[in-house]
């Protein structure tokens, strides 16, 4: 426990991991007892939760887990009190008593079951299969769809990353193929005589149900409507037919038997071979084929594992889905459009995905997206379907792009680099009373499953204490919300336990195929009254808390129109640093913080002119792509994200992390900016001089060519950790790409700033505020009573 | 007895300046011994003449496209039929005419040869055949009958040859009496002699046309005159009565007398030479011996004799003159007594019945500015087009057009044209002539858009024309004007195809254009169902389209396209360079869409290879095939929608009800049944289409173009009413193979599917017939698409198939005027002409009603009345549609003994020479599969399309079939004649020790009685006994004699009909006999009378009208 705060507390040492064992972080370490204390500390209590995270010293027991009894059904834990006489344990979330069951009779003070550990606060139990059915391991399956409304060499590309992506594939994974454009083409790869493609037409809103039925893959066999009128008995029919999971494997094919197919079907692969009427958009039915995508996976057996992943490399202009016409006078909607409501097919596309998603999430599969375009493609209206079944998401501009191939590449690699991609999660919530869950931020979607722990309040996917992720991986993310409501008994001083209990549980099917849940149990303080201002304080995690905040922004810009995202960060950093500040009122220069929360403010500005506020500098696709990460990274990824990482390499000295502001350019360094998104390599007026004069070529300037090096080595880490693989522009002082940098760098020398420019240095051409105005601001506004 | 009167009576009517009326009176008296008497003109059955002349045109047989020939027989050249010849007798008819004598001069046509009937005279066969035209000779007849038929005149036999004898009765114009006799001698040919007589000589000459005179002239003249009245009709009855005589007198009438009187009697016969041809032929088949078609060549000649009935050409003389009509007449006295005995005093071997002609005729479709009378469309003909087309392409109920819609519905008769623009010519006809008039396009009447044509009349110099179909005077365009010359025609007239024949060709130029003419595209989808699969039916289909592609059109602009389906529709991408076809699947069956925007249909050139391997494959691939679901409307849908854009024909193989998707029918014959107690009355809706979606959908086929052809290889219930509606509405046809058998129908759908895609046809196109002001279109009916009023829409259309006109008058004719009749057909043809075909025919106008009766055309009329009955039996019960047949057939022979017939016994049944076989026709349509209450749905329904678009030519077989024995064609003549020797449809002539072939164009019965000689049996089916002959029969050929002819027997079938026989075994005392036996019209059967019931019926119904 104490490490827990410890690692909470000390999130910002780089060299310690800032998640922990329990990968969980908290906004609040010591939660405020009361609704009113909690409402007074601005930042909502959340926690930020990676179910799955990758952990060395993870302990995996192989048996099933001990409950406690409903409803209450927790696991047992670290901090469950157990009277090893009477074989007895109190679970800390309800206090119930439970029985150890006779296998465990053997427990004692000096023979403990490893859940029981303290310091495995976080287990993995891999319990035997019950049946031999259930022991066979389901093969994971990928479906590919593919869009073919490109041009020559972008189908060229996507042609080469589908072969690499087959040749990776391990051989019991499971392959279907479907291409669409004006029409979606669905691939039966397990006919041998020739080439056989379902074909279905772009135009029109399938069902679920009618894709099997057309398919044959239903499991009645039957048509609507036609049983009666053919005469024909029921049971025949049914003798006739396949058995709709056996007949499945007519699209989806082992990859060891499908590889040459696939491969021969891609060398044959065109363009969409429908005429496109000059002025107009190709038609792409990008909808309809998801649809059938989707459609056919809700043959497979449930519980099976399975992805879509679409290659789409343009908007979606016909049936269902569609976000614009085909006629090119109409643009793609912007924000300003969708502010305005004037996008007039986004809704409908929303809903239809929304449809979609929820499809999906019944039968359990993911829909990954990996969008290539110059143009949108409709990431903004397909957003809701790539969230909430937890797939992948990767924007770029070419299939040819790195960020493309690279990413695409990562899907199917296996080893250390691999994503870990797991199918199949449940997470479950469980807390102590006196504690409601409001929602889930992330890449899930809520299971319906309401309880005394539901908050009244919704935040994300909630009115659930149970959330369904189709897909996860190491690194997925997700930001609980938590509402304190104390009950009247609960109240009384005295009575009540000083620490609150919080277990995640995350059943999930492991890359392998085997399914582990997870228990990961924490507990946090609570703090009474509100004078303890302090120990909250002590507690309060900023880079949680920027991150939090940022979804939950970004979430209300979503949902809530007119909503004036810069004026709500604004004043909830002002009341919170009215609240947490020290200061003599009126008095602005007497403002000082916590180092707690020292940069709390910088994090509010850079997310005030970042991405996620800021939206009108970005497309939808790119705002809906950007809030999707954020959504579902860790906390010290989405830092990045809020606020660019910059080191700075110079012959003078090490590589050293530099203040994002423009003062930080100077001719003679490199500096590396990682936003998580782009990384970009700066190279100082005279470095670049230097490199293109060739010095580093030359033996005697070693150094040189080791500084230039240095930045790339280091970018070629972030980029190798990190999915979707971040952009790398490199980029030369006062070039044109250097625009990656100056965007972010704190304006402190604009064209018309006050102080004189160093030389070498740079100023930035905006009216935006710099950062030390923004602070002038803060204090003062703080300071006012 | 009453006969006797008959006669007399007869003759007035002849007379041509009575009026018909005469008749009723008399024919009163008569009334109570009313016999009955058919006059039919049998017609003499040519027998086998051979004609060797004929050669010729045989030769060319390469020209017609070949009717698919069985696969392995060779057949297709074999134009034997052409062969025969037609039997001199034929000339001998023509010469008649003369005898205009007032009597009716019973002309006797010749009677041809009726041969072999006749003598067997049953005592009591009262029939006669009335025939020649001259009552009196019946009344004679009558007597003679009864006694020494035959006997007498042996003699007959130079009878014959002497069809010249003919000749000289019409010499001899006053004799006319006797010359009626003579007619009746004609009986004599009955005589048992008489056919080889006739074979022989005649046949051959007729063709050399002058020879034939020559003939006449000797011997004929005595024949008649003498010998023949008197005898004959003792003799032989029935058969040759018929043939002939009667009816040419009358016309002779007038003309008559001077032709005869030139001693030239010969010269006429000549002249008919060409006529001759005609006549035989015609008489034969038909029974109407007659036939003149002889078309006299003078002018005079006119009056040929013919029989009666047809006139031909016979002027429109003075009225006193026309009266020849009179029929035969038959009158049974004893009948009439007892009425319920009538059966038995009928002879059934006197009764008038079809009599097949070998011989081949020459047709001038006008001579002397009048237009000649055509030979029956079941004959065989040559026609020389000069000036209205040839009957093949149009022909009309009546041949005389009456002035008045009042005439019109007294005769009772229906006034419809029959047009089948690509009928298959004669390969010694002369093709039709393409004329193109540059960019100015061809000449039409600016006021009703009429195409110019050879009576159009040019006047004032030339400088105007007066339009024949709305009598517009337009200014002849300068670079179209010509002068006149002396006759009054213009001078280039000979020269200029559309100025002097009936049928011609234009180049349509851009403005009878809305796009590029169209590309020939042929789309072919296949049934993969479990059932069709296991059938065989995919593999039939998949092996008969690969080895039709060697059929299709050569060249760039022929592009094909392959689908199947079963519960979903698969589409193949024939383009790709590499590696197989594609195959891409549509699933979504409510609402279907192409896969592809392209590849799917491509030219033949650039995909044979892949098309061939892949319909190969097809079969394997598909073998495991579980579904059994159908979804027929949505695969032609998508069918259609691939071929949108060009239009085309969609060939369509289907095994099973459809059962999903669009266009999704249930199982009503199951319901049928089920409901069966609800009553009959409900009954025909089942024969209706289950709903409208179909028709929509083939509405909009047709606005595309797209024309769809369906082949049911199938052994359920497949609702033909509604999926018919398919291919009657674009202009295709159903093709039925019921129950299907991989082993015997593999052939016969490879056939079917080679002849339909090489036949001649066109593609888009659209039909008008416009009429002279007095008459106007009343209704077109076939396969068509009709979108506005006056036209139809073809999305195409073939040699095979015939649109029925029916017209009504508006105004009035001027007697002596002419009607004019014009087709114009625009179409592209598959090599990517636009054409507009252009096809005349103008006809005299007519107010006296035997003129109408002389001039019926009878297969041309019945074809109307098969046609209106299957239209009839959807919305009506079929006993309803029954007795309106029935009614339709008494109140025509009740209108011509009303006012035409001049037998005063009431106890006759007098036919009309030219319709005689109305009765017998009509009781075999009444108990054809279409109107039996016992039909499988899907039959009568499949009957029902079927007839829809028959021709003439194939429509009598299919109602009234031929049948011949097999195992005895060794002993027949070598002469090509095999199929003459046809056996009436009667179970009495089935003996127990023969094999009989049986075929209506359609199917053909092999029927295997229980006691045939296996020697036989071994010859032809290779087994010893009548069960070990295979069910699903396959025709081969073994190495002897006999089995190579029956061979050759099929494929000459198969010629004639352009149909590949589905050859079927019928073995008495298998339930496969039972296949065979409704056929067998003639006899009774539980549901309808035997055919001399059915004479009796009708005639108790006219006397029951008359009364």
């Amino acid at each position: 426990m104490a490490e827990d705060l410890a690692g909470g507390v000390a999130g910002a040492a780089a060299s310690v991991d800032p998640d922990g064992p329990d990968g969980v972080r908290m906004t609040w370490n010591a939660w405020p007892r009361s609704k009113v204390e909690a409402s007074k500390c601005v930042i909502p209590v959340a926690a930020s939760i990676a179910p799955i995270r990758a952990s060395p010293s993870l302990l995996v027991l192989p048996y099933a887990p001990l409950r406690c009894k409903p409803p209450c059904a927790a696991v047992l834990n670290p901090f469950a009190r157990v009277d090893f006489a009477a074989k007895i344990w109190i679970c800390p979330l309800c206090f119930s008593r439970n029985h150890f069951p006779p296998h465990y009779a053997a427990i004692s003070e000096t023979n403990v079951p490893g859940e029981l550990y303290p310091q495995c606060t976080t287990v993995e139990y891999a319990p035997p299969p019950i049946d031999a059915a259930a022991a066979a391991i389901p093969p994971p399956v990928f479906l590919f769809v593919l869009d073919t409304c490109l041009i020559e060499e972008e189908l060229g590309f996507v042609k080469s990353a589908m072969r690499r992506a087959i040749g990776l594939l391990p051989d019991h994974a499971l392959v279907g193929l479907v291409t669409f454009g004006t029409q979606v083409y669905l691939y039966e790869l397990g006919f041998s005589d020739l080439s056989k493609i379902y074909v279905f037409r772009g135009t029109k809103e399938i069902s679920k149900e009618q894709i099997l039925d057309q398919l044959g893959l239903s499991a009645a066999g039957l048509r609507p409507g036609t049983a009666g009128a053919s005469g024909y008995p029921k049971a025949r029919l049914q003798a006739n037919g396949l058995l709709p999971s056996g007949s499945v494997n007519r699209f989806l094919l082992p990859a060891s038997d499908c590889e040459y197919a696939l491969n021969a079907l891609l060398d044959e692969l065109q363009t969409d071979q429908w005429p496109v009427e000059a002025g107009n958009r190709a038609l792409r039915c990008t909808g309809v084929a998801l649809s059938v995508a989707a459609g056919l996976l809700g043959a497979c057996i449930p519980g099976t594992g399975a992805r879509i992943i679409a290659l789409v490399g343009g908007p979606c202009t016909e049936g269902p889905g569609m976000i614009v016409s085909k006629d090119l006078s109409e643009p793609v909607r912007s924000h300003k459009d969708l502010d305005k409501d004037a996008a007039s097919h986004f809704h409908k596309a929303v809903k239809f995905y929304d449809n979609l998603a929820k499809q999906l999430v019944n039968q359990g599969h993911v829909l990954d997206l990996f969008a290539s375009a110059l143009d949108q493609v409709g990431v903004a209206e397909m957003k809701v379907v790539v969230e909430r079944t937890g797939g992948l998401v990767v924007l770029a501009e070419s299939f040819g792009h790195s960020v493309f191939k690279d990413s695409f590449k990562r899907i199917f690699e296996d080893g250390e680099q691999s994503l870990g991609l797991s199918f199949n999660g449940t997470l479950e919530i469980n807390c102590s009373k006196d504690i409601k869950i409001q929602g889930v931020i992330g890449p899930c979607t809520s299971l319906e499953k309401k309880g005394a722990l539901c908050a009244d309040t919704i935040i994300g996917q909630g009115n659930t204490t149970s959330w369904r992720m189709c897909g996860l991986d190491r690194s997925t993310c997700l930001t609980a919300f938590f509402d304190i409501s104390p009950s009247e008994r609960s109240s009384q001083p005295g009575s009540t336990n000083p620490q609150l209990y919080i277990q995640f549980l995350t059943n999930y099917q492991n890359p392998e195929g085997q399914m582990r849940l997870r228990v990961t149990t924490v507990t946090r303080r609570w703090v009474d009254g509100s004078a303890n201002t302090e120990e909250l304080v002590e507690g309060f995690d900023q880079e949680t808390a920027a991150v939090v905040l940022a979804r939950y922004i970004s979430l209300k810009m979503e949902m809530e129109e007119e909503f004036d995202a810069t004026r709500w960060l604004d004043r909830s950093l002002i009341r919170l640093c009215s609240r947490f500040g020290d200061y003599r009122k009126d008095d602005p220069a007497s403002f000082t913080l916590h180092p707690n929360f020292s940069i709390f403010p910088q994090f509010m500005f850079n997310l005030r002119r970042s991405q996620f506020v800021q939206v009108f500098n970005n497309s939808p696709d790119e705002t809906a792509y950007f809030r999707m990460l954020l959504n579902r990274e860790s906390v010290t990824n989405s830092v990045v994200m809020i606020q660019p990482s910059l080191l700075s390499y110079s012959f003078n000295s090490p590589p050293a992390p530099a203040l994002l502001d423009v003062a930080s350019i100077s001719a003679d360094r490199i500096l590396l900016l990682d936003t998580y998104f782009s990384v970009v390599i700066f190279h100082g007026m005279t470095i670049a001089q230097w490199r293109n004069m060739g010095y580093q070529n030359q033996p005697e300037h070693q150094a040189f060519a080791q500084l230039l090096q240095a930045p790339q080595d280091d970018a070629q880490m972030i980029i190798r950790d990190r999915f979707p693989v971040p952009r790398l522009v490199i980029c030369d002082q006062h070039g044109s790409q250097a625009r990656f940098l100056l965007a972010k760098l704190n304006p402190s020398a604009t064209y018309n700033s006050a102080h004189e420019v160093a030389p070498g240095s740079d100023i930035i051409f905006t009216d935006d505020v710099s950062l030390q105005v923004f602070y002038e601001h803060l204090q003062r506004l703080a300071v006012q009573s | 007895m009453a006969s006797s009167q008959p006669f007399p009576s007869g003759p007035p009517r002849p007379r041509p300046g009575f009026s018909p009326n005469p008749n009723p009176n008399p024919n009163p008296s008569a009334a109570a011994d009313a016999i009955q008497n058919l006059q039919i003109g049998r017609p003499p059955p040519p027998s086998a003449v051979p004609g060797v002349a004929a050669a010729p045109p045989f030769t060319s047989p390469a020209s017609r496209p070949g009717p698919p020939p069985a696969a392995t027989s060779l057949s297709r050249p074999g134009h034997p039929p052409f062969a025969s010849r037609p039997p001199p007798s034929s000339a001998p008819i023509t010469s008649n005419g003369p005898p205009a004598f007032g009597l009716g001069a019973p002309r006797f046509p010749p009677p041809p040869p009726a041969s072999q009937q006749m003598p067997p005279v049953s005592g009591p066969a009262t029939i006669r055949a009335a025939s020649p035209s001259a009552a009196p000779p019946q009344a004679q007849v009558a007597r003679s009958f009864p006694g020494s038929p035959p006997s007498a005149h042996p003699p007959s036999s130079q009878p014959f040859m002497g069809p010249p004898p003919s000749s000289q009765p019409f010499m001899s114009p006053q004799l006319s009496s006797q010359p009626l006799m003579g007619p009746l001698s004609s009986r004599p040919f009955g005589g048992p002699p008489s056919s080889q007589p006739f074979g022989g000589p005649p046949s051959s000459r007729p063709f050399g046309g002058p020879p034939s005179s020559q003939p006449f002239g000797g011997p004929s003249s005595q024949p008649f005159g003498g010998l023949p009245a008197s005898q004959p009709f003792s003799g032989l009855p029935a058969s040759q009565p018929f043939s002939g005589l009667p009816a040419s007198q009358p016309f002779s009438g007038p003309p008559a007398s001077q032709p005869f009187s030139g001693p030239p009697a010969s010269q006429p016969y000549t002249a008919p030479p060409m006529p001759f041809p005609g006549p035989p032929t015609s008489s034969s088949p038909f029974g109407t011996p007659s036939w003149q078609s002889q078309a006299q060549q003078g002018v005079p000649s006119m009056v040929s004799m013919q029989a009666p009935p047809r006139m031909f050409g016979m002027p429109p003389h003075t009225p006193g003159q026309t009266m020849a009509s009179v029929p035969p007449v038959m009158g049974h006295s004893p009948l009439a007594g007892h009425q319920v005995s009538t059966p038995s005093k009928i002879d059934p071997n006197q009764i008038p019945r079809p009599v097949p002609s070998t011989s081949v005729v020459l047709f001038e479709t006008r001579q002397g500015n009048q237009a000649n009378i055509p030979p029956p469309a079941t004959s065989d003909f040559i026609v020389k087009d000069n000036g209205n087309c040839s009957p093949r392409l149009m022909r009309c109920t009546m041949n005389q057009i009456p002035c008045t819609g009042d005439l019109l519905s007294t005769s009772s008769m229906p006034l419809a044209l029959m047009v089948q623009p690509f009928a298959l010519p004669h390969p010694s006809e002369e093709p039709i002539q393409v004329v193109d008039f540059g960019e100015s396009g061809p000449l039409r009447c600016s006021r009703c858009k009429g195409y110019v044509n050879p009576f159009m009349r040019f006047v004032d110099q030339g400088r105007h024309f007066t339009c024949n179909l709305c009598g517009f005077t337009n200014e002849t365009p300068r670079d179209y004007y010509c002068n006149l010359g002396p006759d009054g025609r213009r001078r280039d007239a000979d020269e200029r195809p559309e100025l002097c024949r009936g049928t011609v060709e234009f180049v349509a130029t851009k403005e009878y254009m809305v796009r590029d003419p169209m590309p020939a595209v042929f789309f072919f989808i296949i049934d993969v169902t479990m059932n069709a699969i296991q059938t065989g039916a995919t593999a039939a289909a998949c092996t008969a389209v690969s080895q039709a592609l060697a059929e299709l059109p050569e060249g760039p602009r022929t592009m094909v396209g392959v689908a199947t389906f079963d519960s979903s529709i698969h589409f193949y991408n024939l383009k790709r360079a590499s590696q197989q076809p594609l195959m891409l699947i549509v699933p979504d069956i409510q609402d279907v869409y192409t896969p592809l925007h392209t590849d799917l249909i491509v030219q033949l050139t650039e995909c044979r290879q892949n098309l061939e391997q892949l319909l190969d494959s097809i079969p394997n691939m598909f073998e495991n095939n579980r579904v059994t679901e159908s979804a027929f409307g949505a695969a032609i849908k998508a069918g259609f929608l691939a071929m949108k854009p060009t239009g085309g024909k969609l060939l369509v193989f289907q095994s099973v009800l459809p059962s999903v998707g669009i266009g999704s029918l249930s199982s009503r014959e199951a319901e049928g049944r089920t409901n069966i107690s609800s009553g009959d009355k409900e009954a025909h809706k089942l024969l209706q289409p289950a709903d409208k979606t179909l028709k929509t959908m083939a509405i909009e086929f047709a606005e595309y173009q797209v024309c769809v052809d369906i082949f049911l290889t199938t052994q359920t219930f497949v609702d033909i009413a509604s999926i018919s509606v398919v291919p009657r509405t674009t202009g295709g046809q159903v093709y039925y193979y019921y129950p299907f058998s991989a082993v015997s129908d593999t052939a016969k759908l490879y056939n079917d599917l080679r002849w339909n895609i090489s036949r001649p046809q066109g593609f888009e196109a659209v039909m008008r017939v416009r009429c002279s002001q007095g008459l106007q279109v009343q209704e077109y009916s076939g396969n068509f698409c009709k979108r506005i009023p006056t036209d139809i829409d073809l999305p195409a259309i073939d040699c095979d198939k015939t649109i029925m006109v029916t017209f009504k008058h508006d105004d009035k004719f001027q007697e002596g005027s002419e009607c004019g009749f014009q087709c114009a057909l625009l179409y592209t043809t598959v090599y990517g002409q636009r054409r507009i075909r252009i096809i005349n025919l103008s006809l005299p106008c007519t107010s006296m009603l035997s003129n109408l009766f002389r001039s019926a055309d009878l297969d041309t009329q019945f074809a109307c009345f098969l046609k209106q009955a299957a239209n009839g039996v959807p919305t009506s019960p079929l006993s309803q549609v029954r007795d309106q047949i029935t009614n339709l057939c008494i109140n025509i022979l009740h209108s011509y003994r009303k006012y035409c017939a001049t037998v005063s016994s009431s106890g006759q049944l007098i036919l009309p020479e030219a319709l005689k076989l109305l009765p017998l026709y009509t009781l075999a349509l009444v108990k054809s599969i279409g109107l039996r209450n016992d039909g499988r749905l899907d039959d009568r329904s499949y009957w029902i399309s079927h007839v829809a678009s028959l021709s003439i030519s194939l429509a009598i077989p299919l109602v009234y079939p031929r049948m011949i024995s097999i195992h005895d064609l060794a002993s027949k003549e070598e002469d090509g004649s095999l199929l003459s020797a046809t056996i009436p449809l009667s179970s009495e002539h089935i003996n127990e020790d023969g094999i009989y072939l049986l075929e209506n164009g359609e199917d053909g019965l092999i029927y295997v009685a229980n006691m045939v000689n296996s020697d036989i049996l071994q010859q032809l089916f290779g087994v010893s006994s009548a069960d070990g002959i295979p069910t699903q029969l396959v025709l081969q050929q073994f190495d002897n004699d006999l089995s190579k002819k029956l061979n050759d027997v099929v494929n000459e079938i198969r010629r004639q009909r352009c149909s590949y026989l589905r050859l079927r075994l019928c073995r008495k005392g298998d339930p496969s006999g039972m296949f065979f036996f409704p056929y067998m019209v003639e006899d009774k059967a539980p549901g309808g009378l035997s055919y001399v019931e059915f004479l009796v019926h009708v005639h108790r119904q006219i006397q029951t009208k008359m009364a």
